[in-house]
Order: structure tokens, then C-alpha cells, then sequence
């Protein structure tokens, strides 16, 4: 079996230019299912560029990026939104859960978009809140809630639609570290529960010290990989 | 140090951005040129219709000292000597006055038979005028002036001869480029042709002459008119000198004197006084829906700026973090509204000129329709005019600026920075269901209170626009609690989808500029259906008026009469031979006399009460006991008046009136009110054998003819055509037709004003969620990273918009309810006194609920389209 059909994701020499400046210089690597990877690096080498061209939410200049065998850059943007909507969940580092929606509807919109039945829906938003320790607060919107409850949130939201890849930008950043650490053992555990992989952009050594592999970007090139 | 630091902020982060970003400069530079333009033209030609009723002898030789006349009816011309002997050696000249109405004949066919030009014929001496002119600067003389015919100068000789020539007229410089040598004019029952003698000269530092001011010498005037030996006032002018204040002072005494009861004094100040005494009413009602454009104005350039605001949150962060004071924020940004204010009040007043060349005809129609005959068809801008459209403009742009320019000065760049918060509620008060619940019991007392007794007559319903905008306040606010059930209720079939679940649930926490966007559409289709309302109970009320008025089958009247105020009449040989044409089975005539009454103008007529009690059924507000008998009582004179008459001078059934004729003074009792929608000034009818006696006169203003079963009134409509060319012979379809069209013509405009009025809370729509799209645009990141296709994000806008445009529609509906009854109720009672009856036009309120939630639906998908393609909000 080849590595192009037994990987989840191969990035083939991707480059991304804004302007006359180059954010990223063939960079090229692959993810195997369920492998977490570490995406460091220092500010402005690229990081977010490469996580966002991952996402299909930005396009490489060059090179191509397949997922699932399917290549990201020949979709439209209709194809795009679906891919992501099936097969990717995203985790921020600012959280973005929808403030006038309640932690069960934040996690049950992935769901609906996949126009998942009520009943099932039901079942698998209440699995998620129960394993992160959100029962309690099920009801409240996400002004309510501490920033590590609500990055609790955002991985329940990210993984409830069972994609095959989590996309996570310095999903502790924002975190005090009790929290950072308990967010990233939640992600470790849901994630080797589920069998999905995880490309994890980070300045910690906390959170790359999670992953299986470290891959490491400076000037939008890949420097090192571990 | 802070204006330099306010004026280099401005520079180089406000005016930069305008450069940058030219055509959202432009846009909002437009919008409050729009509100400007529409108050702006409003006023200018509310100003230019009033205006336009020229005291005309003013033209003609300066402005006069004094003016006698008659309190009703003409004034015998027996007074001049008496005058002449009692003025003595005084310096003041004597001027002599008959004024007549004349249209140009119909063109053919109905089509032309109305709003055809009409002309005020002026009856004056005109050597001693001419000699007037020429005392003053040695110009201006009727004759010696250049003629269609001759080019040279004529000598005095030639013009005794022209005058005895036959009836010659000097016409307007306006009237046309070439004036032309020969007029055909309707004057009363009578095609007449005259020849163009001249161009009427003007007098030293008169006004310029209308372009419906007609001259001729008074005795052809009095001939052509058949009032030889009467006029209709006296003009005094004292001659300029050192004694001139004191010798006015003593020429109006001595007047005064001579005339007791016999005239009344007036100078002409006091005349055009009463023209703007007579339309305040009207001119208030439309300044007031003026404003209405300048205060959506205000709206659209507060949601501008805010979205501006929004927008460049970052830049203030960095300002604030640089260490730049709130208070300098907030005075940038108000210096930025200010200057918009400035460009966009300048523009606007250019607009307003340009408009009001346009809204000044239809000014001028209602006018004519209703209250005087203008000509008037342009709109001059003064320097005080333009000053104040552009301080309106900086006013109202300062005002709408000034919660962002908080807002924006209030953000600590700390929250900038720290993204995901949620979206500002709006202010405590703004949402408070008590405040609401206060505005609304307010409205209710106001719509209690009477209007505000206008000098002259006639009310204004200050209390009543004071519950109209309470009301829309208090609505307002309510409007804005809808938005949450509205969403709930949508929820239901909107939870299986995933936009639709995102779009409601802003809406089950609507932010502050939702409840805004809200409040404003709400008070827009309030507004518009409320006069919707007014319009079709108008409409209604009308339309039984005349059903029930108009029962002859034709209608008779001079067709020189185009005016609320013409005074063309049909002589009694004409009346007799028309009510004997062998097809008639029954007539009637009306006369109408003009009178003052406690010093306002209102009309005295009179009719055949046998044939009106046999024949027609009077609208009755309050009807006369049975058996009343309006002939041969001792005692008052029985008489029935309109209802705009008891609302104007406060009479009502049983009580008395004291009316002066050309014969004396008269006592009458009222006895009855009626409903009569078109005449705002009142008027009193009673029957028509006392009207002949006191004044002396058979002729009437208009006769009514009932036909012999099976006889065709268009047949007889022609051959009654045919023997009196002079006569407008309607038959009762088509009076009822041209009764309405003149109606729906008054609303023109107040429906323009309201269509710009929902025009613009559908772009404040846009406005709104496009600030609401930039303020959530790490949202819409999210979003797309969930996996939401672009359609599918414009359809979450696109269910917000709905939603909200439909919450403004059920609240707007239900405020104009409210303010359906109090314009039909208290401001249309208050203003003109006319009792209406409350219909809903149903159609019109469900298209307008309709049109308003598919164009909310459309433009929000377009927002939501264009907020689909906003480049990712990009992480640190």
C-alpha cells in the first residue's frame, strides 16, 4: 500500500505568497489517521497560513494539499464548506462558540449541517457534554461560562460530527495552565478514543509534547521535523 | 494641544479614510443630502405658493398705505367722490380696484377642461396709475410702451383711442417670450376675446409681476363684467415726504372715520398676512412629514457611522493603546459628522432647490385646489434658506453621530483585542417595556388635549403629533420585544437547519442595533400605513359624501372658475334659461358670497331649500329639528353650517352669528351642521331669496339640473355646450370623477414623503446588518470553518433580516393603527375639521406587510452574500 492512499493527509510542496512576501516555501509532509502532529514554529513563520490552507478556508499558491485522496485546491467553495462540514473539526484559540447559542446548541450545529436525524443528534450532543463535564452548564450561553469550559465546548463541537481531522490553533493560548493541561489531555483522550488525527499549531511545549510527531516552520519552510 | 491633535486625527484617519474608501464617503455624503433636499424643497415650496398670493396692485405701483372694501360683496364707486372731498388737499392718491377671475377656454374634450391656466384680471385707472409710475422715476406707463403691433413709442393720443377701440388688456413679461396679440378668456358664462394692448411696466422697487396678472383700464373691466358702477376696493398711497409716517397715521384714522360700517380697513400686510393665516394648517402638516425624510436622514447616518465605527474598532484600539484620550475619540469622530454635515447639508440644499422647482406645482395644485389660485412654478432660494439646510444637515449629522462617536470613544482596546465578546444589548432604557408602557398611556392623554389655537383661526395638533411620536417611541421599543417571540416562533420549524438555527437565535438576543433596525423599519411602515388609513377613510368618507350630495344629473358653472377663490358667476338670465330647457325636470343654483367673520375669511351661500330638502340628502353632522323652515321666519335668519365652520369659529347648533352684507349687518341662528369636504375655511348656507336681498344681486355661482326620466344627460350635456361656450356643463359621473382626482391629487405628496420614508429603513436594514456582519465577522470565520457554504451563510442573514422585517411589520401594523385614528381623529379634526369615518384598507396594509419582508428577505441575503465573502478574520 502506498503512502499517498494508506495516509489521511498529504500537504505536496505548498507555497502561499501575500504580495511580494512568501508565508510559506514548499512545505510538505503527512498525517496517518489518528496521528497527532505538533505545527511550531516562531511568530509569522507561517503556522496559521498552513493551518487555514489545511481548512480549504484559504488557497495555496502551490502545490496541493489531499485529504482522503481528495485534492483540497480543485474543490470549489461549495466542496469546500462540505469537506469541512464532514471530515474537519477546527478548535481556536479565541473559542469562537456562537454567543447566543447554548453549549448544546454550539455542539449540536455541526449535526444539523449534516442534517443528522433529531433523535440522533440528541443522543450523540448529550454523549459529548457528559464527556466533557459540561452537564451542569448544558443550557448556559457561552458568556456564562470560564474560558476553559468554553474551549471544553469547542471540542465537543469539533469532534461530535465524527470528522477524520481536528484542526487546532493554540487551543490552550488563552488558557491559564490548569486548564491548558486539561484541555490538552481532554484532546489527547477524545482524539485516540475516535481515531482522529490532529494538527495542532502551538508555541507550547506542553501541547507539542502531546503530539506523535513535531514538525517545525520558520520563515514559511520547514526547518525540522521531528 | 487637543484641537491640533483633534484636527491632525482627523486628517489623517478620517479624511484619509474618505479617499480611501471614496464611495462609502459618497454614499453617506448622499443620503444626508437626500434628508436636506426633501425638507429643503418642502419649504421652499410651501414658501413660493404662499407667496405667489401677490396683493397684485403691489406690482403695479408699489406697496399701498391703506385699502378699504367692502366686509362683503363690492363697494359702490358713489364712495370716490365722497372720498375725494373728505381726503381734500392730503398728498395721497386714490386707487380704484375691481378684480375679476378669467381662465383660458378648454382646449376640447374633457381632458383640457381642467387645471387650465387662470388669470386675476385687474380693473384699474390706469392714467392714474401710469401718472403714479411716472411721478416716481418717469417709467412704467401704460402707454408709451412697446406693443405686439407697434415697436416705437405710442403718444397719449393713440391710447385714448386704443381704449375706446374696444377692451384691451396688458398682460405679464412672463406670459410668454412673444406676447401674442389677441386672448380668448372665460369670464363668467361668457367666451370673451381681448386685445393685447402691452406688457404690463413694472413700478420702482415693486414685486415682479406673476405670470397671471392681467391689466386692463376699469371701466371695460366693470362693462365686460357687468358691475358698472361698483368696485371691489379703494388703494390709498401718500405721497413721499418728510410728513409721510404722520400723514398715514392720520389718513387711516380719517378712513376709519368715513367708514363705520360701511368698509373695513386693511393694509396689505395684513392681507397677505391672511393668505399665510389661511394655508398654516396645511403648510405645518407637510413641513412636519418633511422632517420625517431629515429624521430617517438622522437614522440612516447614525447606523453609517456606527458600521464605520465597527469597522475600524482596531484603529481606535490602537489610538486608545497609543494613549489618545476618550473625550479626543469622541470629538474626531463628531468633527467627522460634522464635516459630512457640512458637504452632505450644502449638497442638499443645491438638491432642494432643484426639487422644489419640481414640488412646487404640486404645492401650487393643492393650493389652487383648495385655498387660492397661484401661478407660481418656480422656487427661489434665499441666502437665510440655504444657511439653515446646511445647518440642518450639520445638526442632524452631529446628532445621529453622537452615540457612535461614544461608542467608539467608550471601547477600551482591551476588549478590542479580546475577541468573542458578545454584541452590545443597547441601553437599559431602550429596552424597557415600562418606558414603552409610559410613552403609550402619554400618547393616549396628548391625543386628549385640543390643538393649538393658530393667530388668525384654525388650530394646529401640536398634542397630537406629541402622540403620534409617542407613540411611535413607545412602539418602537415594543416592536423590538417582538423579536425574540418572532424567533421562537420560527425556531420551531428552523430547528432542523442549521442557518436557520444560527440566524433565530441572534434574534432570541437581538443585539442593540437589531432592536434599532427594528424600531426604525416599525416606525416606517407605521407612518406609511397610518396614512394608508387616513387616506382610504378619506377616501371612503368621500366617496359616501359626494354619493349622497351629487344626486343631479348635471352640474353647471362658469368655466372661467378654476380656483378655490374664482369669482366667476352665471347671471339669473342664463340660471332661468338653463333650469328651462325643455329636458329639465328640476334645478337648482348655489351662490357663494366671500365674507369676513371675526376677522377670517369664510363663505355665506345660499340655495333653493325646497328643491335641496325635496331633492338632495345633506351629509348631516348634528341635523336641524323636523319642520324647521329656513323662508319666511321672524327673527335670525335660520341658516345650517359645515362642520370646518363650527371647528373654526367655535358655533355650534343654536347659536347666533352676526354676518355683514353689501346692505348691512345680519342676525342668524344656527340650526344645523353638515359634513362638507370641500371647503376648509366653513362656510354658511341658508336660502338663496335672503342672499338676493342682501345683496342685491341674482347672479349664482353654480346651477344643477335634473333631467326627465330616459333623457341622455350627454346629449343634452352638448347642446347646452354648444349655446353657452363659457359654461363648464359636468355631467354627475364625471363631477364625481374630477371630485376625487383633486383629492388624491392633495395626498401626492405626502405619499411621496412617506415612500422615501420605507425607503430608507429598507437601506437602514442593509446598514444594520452589514454592521452587525462586520461586528460577528469572527462568526462568520467560524462558520465557514464548521463548514457552512457561502448560500448557506446568506441564508442565515437572509432569516435574520426576515425575521426582523417581519417583527417591524406586525409591530408597524399595529402602530398604524393607532396611527390611523389619531391622524383621522385629532390631527385631520384639529387641522381642518373634518369628521371622517375609520376604514382599513386591507389590500393596501397586507401588499405594503408583503413588499416590506421580501424586500427585508432580499436585501439581507445580499448583505449575507457579500458577508460570505469577507475575507477570514485571521488569527493571531
Amino acid at each position: 500500500m502506498s503512502a499517498a492512499i494508506s495516509s489521511l493527509l498529504q500537504v505536496n510542496a505548498v507555497g502561499k505568497r501575500y504580495g511580494d512576501r512568501r508565508v510559506l516555501d514548499a512545505v510538505s509532509f503527512t498525517v496517518a489517521r489518528g496521528e497527532r502532529i505538533a505545527l511550531t514554529g516562531p511568530s509569522g513563520s507561517g503556522k496559521t497560513t498552513l493551518l487555514n490552507c489545511l481548512g480549504g478556508v484559504d488557497r495555496p499558491d502551490e502545490g496541493n494539499i489531499v485529504l482522503q485522496g481528495e485534492s483540497i485546491g480543485e474543490l470549489d467553495s461549495n466542496a469546500l464548506a462540505r469537506l469541512r462540514r464532514q471530515r474537519i473539526g477546527t478548535v481556536f484559540q479565541f473559542f469562537h462558540l456562537l454567543p447566543t447559542l447554548t453549549v448544546r446548541e454550539n455542539i449540536e450545529l455541526p449535526l444539523q449541517l449534516l442534517q443528522v436525524p433529531a433523535a440522533e443528534r440528541t443522543t450523540r450532543v448529550q454523549s459529548f457534554v457528559e464527556r466533557v463535564g459540561l452537564v451542569a452548564r448544558a443550557d448556559a450561553l457561552p458568556g456564562q461560562l470560564s474560558g476553559g469550559e468554553q474551549q471544553r465546548v469547542a471540542i465537543a463541537r469539533a469532534l461530535v460530527h465524527r470528522p477524520s481531522l481536528i484542526l487546532a490553533d493554540e487551543p490552550t493560548g488563552n488558557l491559564d495552565s490548569a486548564n491548558g493541561a486539561n484541555i490538552l489531555a481532554l484532546l489527547r483522550e477524545l482524539t485516540g478514543e475516535t481515531g482522529t488525527a490532529l494538527v495542532l499549531v502551538t508555541h507550547s511545549e506542553e501541547a507539542a509534547a502531546i503530539c506523535h510527531r513535531r514538525i517545525h516552520l520558520r520563515d514559511g519552510r520547514v526547518t525540522a521535523e521531528s | 494641544m487637543s484641537t491640533a491633535l483633534v484636527t491632525t486625527l482627523l486628517h489623517r484617519v478620517i479624511l484619509r479614510q474618505w479617499r480611501l474608501a471614496p464611495r462609502a464617503t459618497l454614499l453617506l455624503t448622499g443620503i444626508l443630502a437626500l434628508g436636506v433636499a426633501v425638507y429643503v424643497s418642502i419649504r421652499l415650496a410651501n414658501r413660493a405658493a404662499v407667496a405667489s398670493f401677490t396683493h397684485f396692485t403691489d406690482t403695479l405701483t408699489g406697496q399701498s398705505d391703506w385699502i378699504i372694501q367692502a366686509p362683503a360683496g363690492a363697494l359702490a364707486e358713489s364712495v370716490l367722490p365722497e372720498l375725494r372731498r373728505a381726503l381734500g388737499a392730503r398728498p395721497v392718491h386714490v386707487i380704484p380696484v375691481l378684480e375679476a377671475t378669467a381662465a383660458a377656454p378648454a382646449a376640447g374634450g374633457d381632458g383640457g377642461r381642467f387645471g387650465r391656466p387662470s388669470y386675476t384680471l385687474l380693473g384699474v385707472d390706469l392714467i392714474g396709475v401710469s401718472n403714479l409710475a411716472r411721478s416716481a422715476d418717469g417709467v412704467g406707463a401704460y402707454y408709451g410702451q412697446s406693443t405686439p403691433d407697434r415697436a416705437d413709442s405710442a403718444e397719449a393720443a393713440d391710447f385714448w383711442e386704443a381704449l375706446r377701440a374696444g377692451p384691451q388688456v396688458w398682460i405679464s413679461p412672463e406670459f410668454a417670450p412673444t406676447p401674442p396679440r389677441q386672448l380668448s378668456l372665460v369670464l363668467d358664462e361668457r367666451v370673451v376675446e381681448l386685445r393685447v394692448a402691452g406688457v404690463i411696466p413694472s413700478a420702482p422697487e415693486a414685486p415682479r409681476v406673476p405670470a397671471n396678472l392681467m391689466v386692463m383700464d376699469l371701466a371695460s373691466l366693470q362693462r365686460l363684467t357687468g358691475k358698472e358702477g361698483w368696485i371691489d376696493r379703494i388703494e390709498f398711497i401718500v405721497e413721499a415726504g418728510p410728513r409721510q409716517a404722520e400723514q398715514r397715521a392720520e389718513l387711516a384714522a380719517l378712513l376709519a372715520e368715513l367708514g363705520r360700517d360701511r368698509w373695513s380697513l386693511s393694509s396689505p400686510g395684513a392681507r397677505r398676512e391672511s393668505a399665510e393665516v389661511m394655508t398654516r394648517a396645511f403648510r405645518l402638516n407637510l413641513t412636519v412629514l418633511s422632517l420625517i425624510a431629515l429624521l430617517v436622514g438622522l437614522y440612516l447616518i447614525f447606523q453609517a457611522l456606527d458600521g464605520a465605527v465597527v469597522r475600524r474598532r482596531g484603529e481606535i484600539a490602537v489610538l486608545r493603546s497609543l494613549g489618545v484620550e476618550e473625550r479626543t475619540i469622541r470629538q474626531v469622530w463628531l468633527a467627522e459628522a460634522a464635516v459630512l454635515g457640512l458637504v452632505g447639508g450644502t449638497l442638499g440644499v443645491a438638491l432642494g432647490w432643484l426639487g422644489a422647482q419640481v414640488s412646487v406645482r404640486a404645492v401650487g395644485q393643492t393650493v389652487n385646489a383648495l385655498y387660492f389660485g397661484t401661478t407660481v412654478n418656480q422656487a427661489n432660494l434665499s441666502v437665510s434658506e440655504a444657511l439653515l439646510g446646511i445647518v440642518l444637515g450639520v445638526v442632524t449629522s452631529v446628532a445621529a453621530g453622537w452615540w457612535p462617536a461614544s461608542a467608539a470613544a467608550r471601547t477600551p482596546p482591551a476588549q478590542v483585542l479580546h475577541r468573542g465578546s458578545a454584541p452590545a444589548v443597547g441601553a437599559r432604557w431602550a429596552r424597557s417595556p415600562m418606558i414603552a408602557g409610559g410613552c403609550l398611556l402619554l400618547a393616549v392623554a396628548c391625543a386628549q388635549l385640543p390643538g393649538f389655537p393658530l393667530p388668525g383661526g384654525g388650530r394646529f395638533p401640536v398634542a397630537g403629533y406629541a402622540a403620534a411620536f409617542l407613540a411611535i417611541f413607545g412602539g418602537g421599543i415594543l416592536c423590538s420585544h417582538l423579536l425574540a417571540p418572532v424567533a421562537r416562533l420560527a425556531s420551531a420549524w428552523g430547528r432542523r437547519r442549521a442557518p436557520a438555527c444560527v440566524a433565530l437565535s441572534h434574534l432570541r438576543q437581538p443585539s442593540g442595533r437589531h432592536r434599532l433596525a427594528a424600531a426604525a423599519l416599525h416606525c416606517a411602515i407605521g407612518m406609511t400605513a397610518g396614512m394608508a388609513i387616513l387616506v382610504g377613510s378619506f377616501d371612503q368618507t368621500v366617496r359616501n359624501w359626494v354619493q349622497r350630495t351629487l344626486q343631479a344629473d348635471l352640474y353647471i358653472a362658469s368655466d372661467g372658475a378654476q380656483t378655490a377663490n374664482a369669482q366667476n358667476r352665471i347671471s339669473a338670465d342664463a340660471a332661468a334659461a338653463l333650469a328651462a330647457h325643455p329636458t329639465v325636470a328640476a334645478a337648482n343654483v348655489l351662490v357663494a358670497w366671500r365674507i369676513e367673520l371675526d376677522g377670517r375669511p369664510t363663505v355665506l351661500s345660499g340655495t333653493d331649500f325646497a328643491v335641496l330638502q325635496a331633492r338632495m340628502d345633506l351629509p348631516w353632522i348634528d341635523p336641524p329639528p323636523a319642520g324647521t323652515a329656513f323662508i319666511g321666519q321672524e327673527g335670525p335668519t335660520p341658516v345650517v353650517v359645515s362642520e370646518s365652520f363650527t371647528e373654526r369659529f367655535d358655533r355650534r347648533s343654536g347659536d347666533s352669528v352676526r354676518v355683514t352684507t353689501s346692505t348691512g349687518s345680519r342676525d342668524l341662528r344656527i340650526v344645523g351642521v353638515f359634513a362638507d369636504y370641500g371647503n376648509e375655511q366653513g362656510s354658511i348656507l341658508l336660502d338663496r331669496s335672503h342672499l338676493v336681498d342682501w345683496f342685491r344681486d341674482t347672479s349664482v355661482t353654480s346651477v344643477s339640473l335634473w333631467l326627465q326620466p330616459g333623457v341622455d344627460a350627454d346629449t343634452v350635456r352638448a347642446d347646452l355646450l354648444a349655446q353657452y361656450p363659457g359654461l363648464s356643463v359636468l355631467t354627475n359621473s364625471r363631477l364625481r370623477a374630477e371630485i376625487l382626482r383633486i383629492f388624491r391629487q392633495t395626498f401626492a405628496i405626502t405619499y411621496a414623503l412617506e415612500i422615501i420614508g420605507v425607503l430608507v429603513a429598507v437601506i437602514g436594514l442593509v446598514l444594520t446588518l452589514t454592521s452587525v456582519l462586520l461586528d460577528r465577522r469572527d462568526e462568520l470565520t467560524t462558520l465557514r470553518a464548521l463548514g457552512f457554504s457561502r448560500h448557506e451563510i446568506a441564508v442565515a442573514t437572509a432569516i435574520e433580516g426576515t425575521a426582523l422585517s417581519a417583527a417591524a411589520v406586525a409591530g408597524g401594523l399595529a402602530l398604524s393603527l393607532g396611527l390611523g385614528w389619531l391622524l383621522i381623529h385629532v390631527i385631520n379634526k384639529q387641522s381642518f375639521g373634518w369628521t371622517l369615518g375609520f376604514a382599513l384598507p386591507w389590500g393596501q396594509l397586507a401588499a405594503l406587510g408583503l413588499l416590506v419582508t421580501l424586500a427585508g428577505a432580499a436585501v439581507s441575503y445580499g448583505v449575507g452574500r457579500w458577508g460570505a465573502n469577507l475575507p477570514a478574520d485571521q488569527e493571531a
